[in-house]
């Protein structure tokens, strides 16, 4: 009974510098930040007082804001249909027997293993007009006299933020795809083959199924880390032109940080975190219907 | 039967000619943007400035990279982040470890699963909910701008990952085998150092190289929870203007993209296999 308490001790021991570590960076963080909600603190004003929900009715009626929250929801919904799309498309090629399959997985970990500030600096500068990538590549296969200022339009400003968060997030969407498609015996497809199925049937039948669960999976978790995407546009676009591109996590940033008005950053960062426990109670109610 | 052999070999030759036509298109789609930014860092700024773009620069020079060492401080900023990161890995990895065997050792034990619980459901919450108060507080425990209070924020980030992963390993390790051990005198220290964690080896290995990609990767803690220290990831967004009049300073950038990118690809090239394997086990990043 003793030694069994002492191991409970150590036990103890062992996990509290993780746990501490973690409670630290996230439990005041996040309770100051409800109470901050319900406060109009203006640190340029040296303002502190208490103003009940003001702060998050002030949220709704401002343009700024409502600009915000239109371009991320555009952001995550196109983003991530062009995620199941084209991130089921990508796995299949890299699920492909042939020579060149452990060098196209290793050329594809690359966008993944950048950073997104040297993504975002470099779309920047490739959807440039004049000197850009993209326009150059235009201009030499389609059409020689092309020209357009992607940055400075909004639909085209949205549309290069768009791609380059493709670019860079697709591979790794691909692979957790993959990793479904991985464990699939060979046996199942030739027993499939035995019994007649073609093809096209072993497809429908035992491929897509596997697929459909495994992006069902993680069509939330990849909705959430869109919806604080925070580096991308703060590189490229830094949220312009205007207000266009200005993703929800972006405007909170720069409430906080930049116009320093605390409590409403404050009451909006609360606002994007219940929505975010709202798709993650989704998801568990998806995540156990699939394992019954 | 000659005829449908016939058939059968030109239908695999399509299809072979098929497979590398789909691989081409999705490596140019990766390399072009990453030899672009290469071509880019070692062409004279002057001649960046014009159109079309050469693929392949008349004149290489390194001079971007010197301007980055003489006058942005390059080495003190890589110095930065190899500092920050290689404490970050060797303290997260130690504390990590102790506590993934611990969470799943005694997982039957009701508070230590709430706590387990506690970690993986911090994975949820943002960076910007949590960002203004934490960087008050860091301001007041005179933490900010420190390397102690980056490298505690970066160990606090990598933590939820690294401890699920780490536990989900120690689960298949038998249990008997430390039994047997404890049959033989082994106390609960020479157990853990000298059954359980050699036997972890390949799974510290994946962590750790997840965690270098991502500690590489972060750039909100360093920008908003640092002034003076500055890394990689935020140098890159306040380069200074060179001579050029054009809003950005592409030379400069492209160079210090090629130093960020170089140690990746080389990094991504020998490591290939332990990554996917990360990935797939882990199924989460951030």
């Amino acid at each position: 009974m003793k030694t069994k308490k002492s191991m409970l001790v150590a036990a103890w021991l062992l996990i509290i510098p993780v746990l501490a570590i973690r409670a630290f960076t996230t439990v005041y963080p996040i309770l100051a930040t409800i109470r901050n909600s319900f406060f109009d603190i203006r640190l340029l004003q040296g303002k502190n007082v208490f103003c009940g929900f003001e702060n998050y009715i002030k949220a709704f009626k401002d343009p700024k804001v409502l600009t915000s929250i239109q371009f991320t929801v555009i952001f995550v919904v196109v983003s991530m249909l062009f995620h199941i799309i084209l991130g089921v498309i990508l796995a299949l090629i890299l699920n492909m027997k042939f020579k060149g399959q452990r060098f196209l997985r290793t050329i594809i970990l690359i966008p993944w293993a950048m950073p997104a500030v040297v993504i975002g600096m470099a779309g920047k500068w490739a959807f440039n007009n004049d000197y850009g990538l993209v326009n150059d590549l235009i201009r030499r296969f389609i059409n020689p006299n092309f020209n357009y200022s992607w940055l400075i339009y909004k639909d085209s400003a949205r549309f290069a933020v768009i791609a380059m968060d493709l670019w860079k997030d697709l591979p790794f969407f691909a692979i957790l795809v993959l990793s479904g498609l991985q464990f699939i015996s060979h046996d199942i497809y030739e027993a499939a083959r035995v019994d007649g199925a073609s093809g096209l049937q072993c497809f429908t039948r035992i491929t897509l199924p596997l697929i459909t669960k495994n992006v069902a999976t993680l069509t939330i978790p990849f909705t959430l880390w869109r919806l604080t995407s925070f580096d991308l546009v703060y590189s490229m676009t830094s949220g312009g032109p205007g207000e266009d591109t200005a993703l929800i996590a972006y405007r909170i940033t720069m409430e906080a940080f930049t116009n320093l008005n605390t409590g409403y950053a404050a009451a909006l960062a609360v606002m994007l975190f219940i929505v975010m426990l709202v798709f993650t109670g989704i998801n568990m109610k998806i995540q156990s219907k699939m394992s019954d | 039967m000659s005829n449908g052999n016939m058939k059968y070999k030109v239908y695999h030759v399509f299809q072979h000619i098929f497979k590398w036509l789909l691989a081409a298109v999705v490596a140019l789609i990766v390399l072009i943007p990453v030899y672009w930014i290469f071509i880019s860092s070692i062409t004279p700024s002057g001649e960046l400035f014009k159109s079309p773009i050469d693929y392949l620069p008349d004149h290489p020079t390194l001079d971007s990279y010197e301007f980055l060492i003489q006058n942005v401080g390059l080495l003190d900023k890589i110095k930065n982040t190899v500092i920050i990161i290689g404490f970050t890995l060797v303290i997260s990895t130690v504390i990590c470890v102790l506590g993934a065997y611990a969470f799943c050792r005694f997982k039957n034990n009701k508070a230590i699963s709430l706590a387990f619980g506690f970690i993986i459901a911090t994975m949820l919450i943002p960076e910007v909910v949590t960002a203004r108060p934490l960087y008050e507080f860091m301001q007041k425990v005179k933490l900010y701008d420190t390397y102690p209070g980056l490298i505690i924020l970066y160990i606090s980030s990598v933590i939820p990952f690294s401890v699920l992963i780490l536990r989900n390993f120690v689960s298949e390790i038998p249990e008997s085998l430390e039994e047997a051990a404890a049959i033989d005198g082994a106390n609960f220290t020479q157990r853990l150092f000298y059954v359980v964690i050699p036997l972890m080896k390949p799974a510290i290995a994946t962590v750790c190289i997840i965690n270098f990609i991502n500690c590489l990767n972060n750039f909100f803690t360093p920008l908003y929870y640092s002034n003076g220290i500055q890394v990689l990831s935020v140098a890159i967004v306040q380069l200074p203007l060179r001579d050029n009049m054009y809003g950005v300073p592409w030379d400069l950038t492209s160079a210090m993209g090629w130093i960020i990118l170089l140690p990746i690809i080389v990094f991504v090239a020998i490591f290939e296999k332990q990554i996917m394997d990360g990935i797939m086990a882990g199924g989460v990043k951030e």
